[in-house]
């Protein structure tokens, strides 16, 4: 009897859509929240998002992220507040893809995005640097480092929305 | 009367010492820690902040009759003040209670907070302070969790604003709490920082030229609250929760300021652990909490590009790089082959055990030759003998003791001295400053009034070159000082080269030493010898043998194999080209080539302080550790295991292990180092002020010292022995003969030796080659104020800018050293002085 | 009858000759004879306090000086700069000689060296004519060594500050004196204390109306001055009366006379028939508004009386506004007075009154709400009671008492 029950289980499940997908021929369609791969955001003038506080690497349980901070001017300037980041990397073999980090950004230059498909041949190849992290410039933007007028970003951290 | 009171803190009996402030009996015996921002240990309290508000009672007694009034118990009635009371400007008295954890003084550190913060930019994520800022703990602990004010209305003020090229200073995050104008005014005496305007407007300003001018300026950024000071050299370097702090010993002067090196890996750095900043580390008996902005700036040249990486060898006539076996073996074949024909000298910035090393392996070649670098001060041997006594605390003098600095400049020589001593007098000490010329220590002396207190001092102005005299004669020449001296409780004396030869700074320390054994102030702390040696080792060197005497003699009898360890011969002395020339090999090790890659035969890389362990002998006498805390530059060795590699290889002695090794060999064999193992050396104790910790507010960020508060070699007079006057009858003191004067080369703090160089921050303040002439000397040389004028003395040959000023006695001028690439002379000697007629201006 | 506003009542008292003329330094010459003990004595039993505003008593402020020191000082705190207070500057510009021999008393009883008169920064006329009326009493012999024969020496100086407020507070204006920034001191030591005071030396700070007092104290005796007034507020007061009242000016007045004789006998009653007062600031902006109800109009002006309806008498520098003022804008005006004169010096004070001004301009502005007028009443208290002079004290009286009187005034400017 129980040959039966189970048969008619199977037979239930036959006559429904398959679960899996054929992947990579098949790409699964993402939540809005999936965490994949990071990238570092910029403003619409071009300028990044990004000031260096390394509170992503405080907060990265992984110990993945490494951030060194250097001072713009106006003559080079990357970011609107005081400093920007000079050095910034996450070594993707360490990272838990846990999102401390975009929690821990006082700037929302941190998001996790939606790539997933990394693999690498050497373990050099997995630590992202600045350069393959950060977006690229919106339409028209110019891209960092700008020359700005003196004067023009006088305040240590860019002004934020409240974000409550 | 007693000399503790009881006093009750939140319910509990606590013994404190009578006249203690409350903040600090409440934080040392109850473990109380009253919120601060104004206040500081080492300043006198304001009650600015408002921060440390309690309530606060003390027994209330019968108006008629003054007895103290019981409850019907029996105890005490505590009668408490209407109003909160500022703990900070509160003296302890017998039987005070006060609370700390009542909701009213919980409710009253939250509305200060909340003050505090509704103006305060908030900008955390940036700040070099975020992590270890006092105002952030003390929000966490004490403040409230949500602002009520507008954050729109906030003030806008200047973000970045320097105070000079050094300190900037941010005006949003500013709390007015003056920290950083007392730390000038009260404890630096260099009041260039101010307060300007009044209210919300209330804001630091400083009016000096160059901005912020004083050699302690990087302090106020310790003790600063709020991010509001922060330093160039440090701007976003790194958080500070990134940083790992190395117990360090400066490696400058021979106060041997205890230093922390915080370090982070740095991409810059070829990945390696970098020092991103200097900071103070406690230690009362040294430095206390501060340090000069030398030690905490000047930290570049470990990093320096132009630092020797690659051992070198001259192969063929020409240099050659080679690598460590090569060259090792050829130099122990080298020395070998000498027939004990060599000779060694050792620049003050050699550890002990590396000196212990070189000496070992000079020995173990049937040589004894061991000369000291620079061969300027020889003070030494009197340390050994009547040197400060075992425990001298130099925050300990004030009234009643008194002071003497004679033939120096400790502003510029040993700077945290100056500010010891300038602080000696405004405790009530008496303090006298001999000297040929003005200096700023003398100003300290004579200025009869400082911050509403009277201060007492005075000034021998001597003809150059008198020194010794002075010091000898000072009964019959200044009978009412000298009485002052002698009579005086405790007694210290410091004792210069400057205006002196070598054997002239010998005899000075001679005198000294005469004054002290005669007055009776000897083999007591607080009593006894100092002597700017340079370097931070130049007693180390005394006690493992090498001396300046015997440098005098290897320039005159020059070795067929001269070893020459981190000593720059040829930025220091005129004659070394020539003495030099007459040996047949030379061994360099050091940190950077300073030409002498032209005549040596081995070019070996060493390794700074911050590359690896080793230990300093300070002035004091005080033997400290410091540990490795930077990644290697290229091939450098350390000079223990350069020198201890060569003997293994020339079969003297198996190289040590380890630095902690050799210095247990060394404590073993050289009776002075007598249990000073580095296990001893590392051993600390509680400290008042009890600073550092995670109570970053009441002491500022000066680090705990977890690295060892050292351990003093005793003195002779100490051990007891019976030191004697030496007789001093005749001195042969230097004389400038007809149209002749005598040169005194002059310590500046900030000069362009090899190694100061590299910090490009400080750079800027060094100052154009001068030389202080007096206005008759002037005339008669034809020169006035700011005229080129070329000084001979000697070998020495240099070309400065006259400055004409009665500051100097005449007869002398005052010449800096490392100011102008040519070497000035050693020491004092006599010479000329004709203004340049024929040059272009020269920089 | 005047015992101050005396140049009232004598044209010319300002000349010297006029005021010697009407018994002119005949209470220093009475003091001269008399052992300084025994001249606090006298002051001590009249029962003359302090005008300044506290109201202590000044004979036994005095005796406080320790008699062993060599060095001591009185400082005359000539700093008038509560808002609506002008009766010193009359006392100076009529009746000058009065006060110098009123100070010159006072420095006798405490065998002080100097005298110091600090004039804010705005007085400098005054502070001419009081350099001549030195002048003038050198020549006499009245200042400078050997005062009248009598073997005792001291100076008399003027000293011009530069226009704040803070500075009549009695530490700040000794830091002013000896060149400092305007700031308070931590208090102990106190200014009677040695390294407290002028110089770190014991000094006695007085207000120039205190002072003014003594002469008279002096040669009626103190019964006589005692005989005027209450039983705790002996003498005469100068109330300053300004705002919404017929005739606005200096009164004097027996101390316990009561508010309604003031304002409507003497000050002619409202400016307009039509509307009644409305309120009154007894004692300039830094003290407790109150409501003219009748019962404060029917109560005493008297250091006791006035402690019973809430408020101060203080500096008397009674402000009066009628029904047509809007308290929210009192307030605002009082607040942007403390924050312009707040020192800097602590943190509720420096901090607070930057806040409280701009949520009060919200409220005016129509962009506030009535949790921001709890705010502000929540904010002043804090800062009551916290700060290291009375200053924030007085900064926060203006906002607490108008919201507790007059709450229907802030509820009109804000969005329910």
């Amino acid at each position: 009897m129980n040959v039966i029950k189970g048969f008619q289980t199977t037979a239930k499940h036959l006559m429904e859509d398959a679960v899996t997908i054929q992947y990579p021929e098949q790409v699964q369609k993402f939540h809005q929240r999936y965490k994949g791969r990071h990238h570092l955001r910029r403003y619409e003038n071009g300028l990044e998002k990004c000031i260096g506080c390394s509170l992503c690497a405080a907060a990265c349980p992984a110990d993945a992220i490494w951030v060194e901070a250097a001072e713009n001017t106006d003559e080079e300037r990357y970011s609107p507040g005081e400093r920007f980041a000079k050095t910034y990397e996450i070594n993707m073999l360490r990272c838990i893809f846990c999102g401390y980090c975009e929690d821990a950004c006082p700037t929302e230059a941190i998001q996790l995005g939606h790539e997933h498909q990394m693999s690498y041949t050497d373990r050099r190849d997995a630590i992202y640097t600045k350069d393959m992290l950060i977006d690229a410039p919106a339409e028209g933007a110019a891209s960092t480092p700008q020359q700005v007028e003196p004067g023009a970003y006088n305040r240590s951290i860019p002004d934020m929305e409240d974000p409550s | 009367m007693s000399d503790t009171v009881t006093i009750n803190i939140d319910g509990q009996n606590y013994e404190v010492a009578a006249g203690a402030n409350l903040v600090d009996a409440a934080k040392w015996h109850a473990g109380n820690d009253i919120p601060v921002f104004c206040y500081h240990p080492k300043m006198d309290p304001v009650g600015m902040c408002r921060m440390c508000l309690v309530e606060l009672g003390t027994p209330g007694r019968d108006r008629a009759t003054g007895e103290l009034l019981r409850n019907d118990d029996g105890s005490l009635q505590i009668r408490y003040f209407p109003k909160l009371q500022t703990a900070c400007t509160t003296t302890v008295s017998d039987g005070m209670h006060i609370k700390t954890n009542t909701q009213q003084v919980i409710d009253a550190r939250n509305d200060v907070l909340e003050f505090l913060l509704s103006s305060h930019p908030l900008d955390c994520p940036i700040c070099d302070k975020g992590g270890e800022c006092p105002l952030q703990n003390l929000t966490m602990r004490h403040g409230p969790q949500a602002s009520r004010m507008y954050f729109e209305d906030k003030q806008l003020l200047e973000k970045h604003y320097p105070l000079g090229d050094l300190i900037f200073l941010d005006r949003e995050r500013c709390i007015q709490c003056a920290r950083c104008v007392r730390f000038q005014d009260e404890v630096v005496g260099d009041d260039v920082l101010a307060f300007h305007e009044r209210g919300r407007r209330l804001q630091i300003i400083t009016h000096s030229d160059p901005g912020f001018d004083t050699y302690f300026s990087g302090n106020t950024t310790d003790i600063c609250p709020v991010g509001a000071l922060t330093t160039a050299d440090f701007r976003f370097g790194a958080r500070p929760w990134e940083l790992n702090e190395v117990p360090s010993i400066s490696p400058w002067d021979a106060a041997g300021e205890n230093i922390s090196l915080s370090m982070r890996l740095d991409r810059d750095f070829g990945g390696k652990a970098m020092i991103k900043r200097v900071m103070p580390r406690q230690n009362e008996w040294v430095n206390e909490i501060w340090i000069t902005d030398k030690a905490r700036f000047g930290h570049h040249f470990t990093r320096a590009e132009d630092r020797l990486q690659q051992p070198q060898m001259r192969t063929g006539g020409t240099l050659r790089n080679s690598n460590w076996e090569a060259a090792i073996a050829a130099m122990a074949a080298t020395l070998q082959g000498a027939d004990g024909d060599v000779a060694a000298i050792a620049g003050s910035g050699m550890s002990n055990e590396d000196l212990w090393a070189l000496r070992q392996l000079l020995e173990g070649v049937g040589a004894g030759r061991l000369g000291a670098w620079p061969p300027t001060h020889d003070a030494a041997p009197h340390l050994e003998q009547v040197g400060v006594g075992a425990g001298t605390n130099l925050s300990e003098l004030g009234r009643g003791d008194a002071i003497l600095v004679i033939a120096c400049d400790l502003e510029e020589e040993v700077p945290i001295w100056r500010l010891r001593l300038k602080q000696a007098q405004d405790r009530g000490a008496y303090l006298v400053v001999a000297n040929a010329r003005d200096t700023r220590l003398e100003d300290f002396a004579v200025q009869g009034a400082r911050n509403d207190k009277v201060v007492e001092g005075d000034a021998i102005r001597y003809a150059p070159g008198e020194a010794v005299s002075v010091m000898r004669d000072l009964q019959k020449a200044h009978p009412q000082i000298a009485e002052r001296l002698s009579r005086a409780e405790n007694l210290v004396i410091v004792a210069g080269a400057e205006g002196l030869s070598l054997a002239g700074s010998e005899a000075l320390a001679a005198a000294a030493a005469n004054f002290l054994i005669e007055s009776g102030h000897t083999g007591s702390a607080n009593n006894g010898l100092l002597s700017p040696l340079p370097g931070a080792n130049g007693l180390g060197l005394h006690y493992l043998g090498f001396t300046p005497q015997t440098t005098l003699n290897i320039m005159q009898e020059p070795p067929r194999v001269l070893i020459v360890a981190q000593a720059e011969l040829l930025d220091d002395d005129p004659a070394a080209q020539q003495w030099l020339s007459q040996v047949e090999t030379i061994i360099y090790a050091g940190l950077f080539d300073d030409g002498i890659s032209q005549r040596a035969d081995f070019i070996l890389p060493l390794q700074s302080f911050a590359e690896r362990d080793g230990s300093f002998v300070n002035g004091e006498r005080r033997v400290q550790r410091f540990y490795t805390a930077q990644g290697p530059m290229g091939q450098a060795l350390p000079a223990w295991k350069l020198f201890g590699g060569i003997s293994q290889n020339a079969g003297i002695a198996n190289l040590k292990p380890s630095a902690a090794a050799v210095m247990l060999e060394l404590s073993g064999s050289v009776a002075a180092f007598q249990g000073a193992s580095y296990r001893a050396l590392s051993r600390t104790e509680r400290q008042f002020p009890d600073v550092g910790g995670r109570d970053l507010y009441y002491g500022g960020t000066a680090y705990t010292n977890h690295g060892g508060i050292g351990l003093q070699i005793p003195t002779a007079a100490d051990r007891g022995a019976d030191v004697q006057r030496r007789d001093m009858a005749d001195v042969a003191e230097l004389r400038a003969g007809e149209g002749e004067l005598l040169i005194m080369p002059i310590t500046r703090l900030y000069n362009r030796q090899r190694s100061f160089r590299p910090s490009l921050l400080v750079e800027q303040r060094i100052l154009n080659p001068y030389a202080l002439i007096h206005p008759d000397d002037a005339a008669a040389a034809g020169t006035i104020d700011g005229d080129l004028i070329e000084i001979v003395a000697g070998e020495s040959k240099v070309r400065v800018r006259a400055s004409v000023s009665s500051e100097i006695a005449a007869g002398g001028v005052a010449l800096p050293r490392h100011l102008t690439d040519a070497a000035v002379p050693l020491s004092a000697s006599v010479g000329t002085v004709s203004r340049v007629t024929d040059a272009v201006a020269v920089r | 009858m005047h015992i101050l506003l005396r140049g009232r009542d004598i044209p010319n008292i300002k000349q010297l000759d006029v005021y010697e003329a009407h018994g002119g330094f005949d209470g220093l010459r009475k003091s001269l004879a008399m052992t300084p003990d025994q001249v606090i004595d006298v002051v001590k039993a009249s029962g003359l306090r302090g005008r300044g505003g506290a109201g202590f008593p000044t004979g036994v402020k005095w005796s406080f000086i320790p008699q062993h020191e060599p060095i001591k000082y009185v400082t005359v705190n000539a700093d008038e700069s509560e808002t609506g207070t002008f009766k010193d500057r009359e006392i100076m510009e009529e009746n000058p000689y009065q006060l110098i021999e009123g100070s010159l008393i006072c420095a006798y009883a405490i065998q002080a060296k100097a005298v110091y008169i600090y004039l804010r920064g705005e007085f400098w006329d005054i502070g001419e004519q009081l350099d001549a009326c030195i002048a003038a009493l050198r020549e006499e012999n009245l200042v400078g060594e050997n005062i009248l024969g009598s073997g005792y020496d001291c100076e008399v100086y003027t000293h011009l500050g530069a226009g704040a407020y803070i500075c009549g507070e009695e530490s700040a204006l000794l830091n002013s004196l000896e060149g400092y920034l305007g700031q308070p001191r931590v208090r102990p030591p106190f200014p009677a204390q040695k390294g407290g005071g002028l110089y770190k030396e014991a000094t006695v700070v007085n207000n120039v109306e205190t002072l003014a007092n003594v002469p008279f104290i002096m040669t009626e005796g103190a019964p006589a001055f005692k005989a005027i007034g209450t039983e705790q507020s002996a003498g005469n007061k100068i109330y300053c009366v300004s705002g919404h009242v017929k005739r606005p000016g200096n009164y004097e007045l027996p101390m316990g006379t009561t508010f309604r004789e003031l304002l409507y006998e003497q000050a002619g009653g409202p400016l307009h028939d039509d509307r009644p007062f409305k309120a009154m600031l007894p004692s300039g902006g830094s003290g407790p508004i109150v409501p003219l109800t009748d019962e404060v109009l029917d109560t005493r002006m008297s250091y006791e009386d006035c402690a019973g309806i809430g408020t101060i008498i203080g500096s008397a520098s009674i402000i009066i506004m009628d029904e047509t003022v809007d308290m929210t804008w009192v307030a605002s005006k009082v607040t942007k007075f403390f924050k312009h004169e707040s020192c800097g010096k602590c943190t509720p004070c420096r901090e607070g009154t930057y806040w409280l001004d701009k949520v009060i301009d919200r409220i005016l502005d129509g962009r506030g709400t009535a949790d921001d007028v709890k705010r502000i009443a929540d904010v002043a208290e804090n800062m009551a009671g916290t700060t290291l002079c009375a200053l924030g004290d007085f900064a926060a009286n203006p906002i607490i008492h108008t919201i507790r009187h007059f709450p229907d005034d802030f509820a009109q400017h804000v969005q329910a």
